[in-house]
């Protein structure tokens, strides 16, 4: 689904990210682990447009991305959901909800697609008419991923999704994304902690200083010396 | 369930009835409706162009308050409907559908390359070019005289309604009659449009590009062709609202075009409120009433519209909608 490969970034002559490779097969939930300010992000940025590359290459089912804007690759079916949600403060939840699916057209009617959002994060439902403002942290982030869904994207890309939300929360979240992936979907996630990372993700790949220093399972991750001296193993 | 009309059910059950600030667009077009009949037939025509400025302010509050672009060259739409109004009745061309028409058109040819251009800018830049875009209409208007008749402007003739029989009616009678029950005609269908075009999907987009347009992008909203859209909108029921307010006045001049206009367009929507729906149709009334009103009293009326306009950007950033309406900034 997803190919990444000798991504390098520059960001006013710092270099961000050297040489990162990696793959998402299509319906895998892939994450990117890494402490702050190892790339992560700027990953994900890169791939949704907001950074142009130095040099590599990124494919969306085969698709050269390279000179495609944001826009064209939302087209294509990539949802971004970013680390501070985003949500759109002064639409209402079921607004917010509602505007990807007249943006992107798909064989899925916006019906089914609101429907699959709502489906997938219930509470929201209680706050359609709720605007986006008035939604807590970890509304927001529902909503946020919801939005995805509307869209119809093939590929979720999610930073953070589970960074300063109560302990209380993260569990339905990460219920929600568990039922995303059970739907076929891919999913990249960029998370900091490990144990954030949700047990049944395929893969992960852990980022050091702008560079994959680790991929494999999350087991073979908790045994990984490397990975135990950048981020550590606390689960 | 669609997402609408799930907002709608929970709206009315969250509410439980109907708001006092819900009846207040209703009596007002009633009160417009009424008013030759309410009123002397001075203030009726004043009605006349006060409902010309608030189909052009619809426009610009498409533009400023659903897409965050403000214009400071609106009043060039204001000029190109006044112009056409001009050339046509001059060519003994007196259907007012014609006119209408025929400065839509010339508004969406204007509008197209000029928003192409002030689109890719925004904040005080936007705003910028299209002060700078309608001060070169202006001078072009005031210098070429063999076209434009320069700083003496155009007659305009009065146009003829389709399906009216004006023959034998003076100007007054016309101007506070049958014409008037047109443009209020005009208001109430291009209202429903702007209604219309602001709760579809497309208004959802520009609302979006309004609070973020980079957030708007990846969710599919194609940020520039929205704008421009938008702009050329504006730029129509600018046109159709130039040639209502041209009317009454029966000459096309330079001065339509002038920056003045376009910051007594802006004023008009910080007094009505660009945050509601009918914030610019209250406050096209509200100026041109006070205007006139205050006119009477002193010569130094510019000098207490400075100090209304700092009172209202002070206190009520809102307008006077946001006053009758505080719950809700956007009531859109």
């Amino acid at each position: 689904m997803l190919e990444v490969s000798d991504l390098a970034v520059e960001i006013q002559s710092s270099e961000i990210l050297r040489g990162v490779s990696f793959n998402v097969g299509a319906g895998e939930l892939v994450c990117l682990v890494g402490r702050n300010g190892a790339g992560k992000t700027t990953t994900l940025r890169t791939i949704m447009g907001y950074v142009a590359p130095r040099a590599g290459a990124i494919r969306l089912t085969g698709t050269d991305l390279r000179g495609k804007s944001t826009l064209d690759r939302a087209r294509l079916g990539i949802g971004y959901s970013p680390e501070d949600s985003e949500v759109l403060g002064e639409l209402t939840v079921a607004e917010n909800i509602e505007l990807p699916t007249w943006t992107r057209r798909t064989e899925k009617s916006a019906h089914e697609r609101i429907e699959l959002a709502f489906q997938v994060f219930p509470n929201l439902r209680r706050y359609a008419t709720r605007p986006g403002t008035h939604l807590s942290g970890g509304e927001r982030k529902m909503l946020s991923i919801a939005r995805t869904l509307a869209l119809d994207a093939k590929l979720l890309l999610l930073d953070e999704p589970f960074e300063g939300l109560s302990p209380a929360i993260i569990p339905g979240i990460r219920h929600s994304v568990h039922e995303i992936v059970r739907l076929g979907r891919t999913v990249l996630i960029a998370e900091s902690e490990l144990q954030h990372v949700p047990d049944y993700a395929d893969r992960i790949y852990v980022m050091e200083r702008g560079e994959i220093v680790f991929g494999g399972s999350l087991e073979q991750a908790h045994c990984d010396p490397t990975v135990r001296r950048i981020i550590g193993t606390t689960v | 369930m669609s997402v609408a009309s799930l907002n709608a059910s929970l709206t009315t059950s969250i509410r439980h009835g109907v708001r006092p600030i819900q009846v207040v667009p209703v009596l007002g077009l009633l009160i417009i409706a009424a008013f030759p009949y309410i009123a002397g037939p001075h203030y009726a025509i004043l009605m006349f162009s006060a409902i010309g400025f608030a189909i052009a302010l619809m426009g610009l509050n498409l533009l400023f308050g659903f897409t965050g672009l403000l214009s400071f060259g609106h009043a060039m739409f204001l000029a190109i409907g006044a112009y056409t109004a001009a050339y046509l009745t001059s060519a003994k061309i007196m259907s007012l559908e014609a006119i209408l028409l025929t400065a839509a058109g010339v508004a969406i040819v204007v509008a197209v390359p000029i928003g192409l251009l002030c689109i890719r800018y925004v904040k005080i830049y936007f705003s910028m070019l299209t002060l700078a875009f309608s001060m070169l209409l202006y001078s072009f208007l005031f210098k070429f005289y063999p076209i434009t008749g320069g700083d003496e402007g155009l007659r305009i003739r009065l146009p003829t309604p389709l399906l009216f029989d004006l023959s034998g009616l003076d100007t007054v009678t016309i101007l506070t009659g049958p014409m008037y029950f047109y443009v209020f005609g005009m208001l109430i269908v291009l209202t429903v449009l702007m209604w219309r075009l602001t709760h579809s999907a497309f208004g959802l987009g520009l609302r979006a590009i309004r609070e973020n347009e980079q957030k708007a992008r990846y969710l599919g909203v194609n940020v520039q062709r929205y704008r421009l859209v938008a702009f050329v909108i504006a730029g129509v029921y600018g046109a159709l609202g130039g040639v209502i307010v041209a009317i009454p006045v029966g000459l096309a001049e330079p001065s339509i075009a002038y920056w003045v206009q376009s910051g007594n367009l802006v004023f008009m929507l910080l007094l009505g409120g660009y945050t509601n729906f009918f914030g610019p149709v209250l406050g096209a009334i509200l100026f041109i009433f006070f205007q006139d009103q205050l006119m009477s009293y002193t010569e130094y009326w510019r000098l207490t519209f400075g100090v209304l306009l700092a009172v209202i950007v002070i206190f009520f950033p809102n307008g006077l909608m946001g006053v009758l309406d505080p719950r809700r900034v956007w009531s859109t």
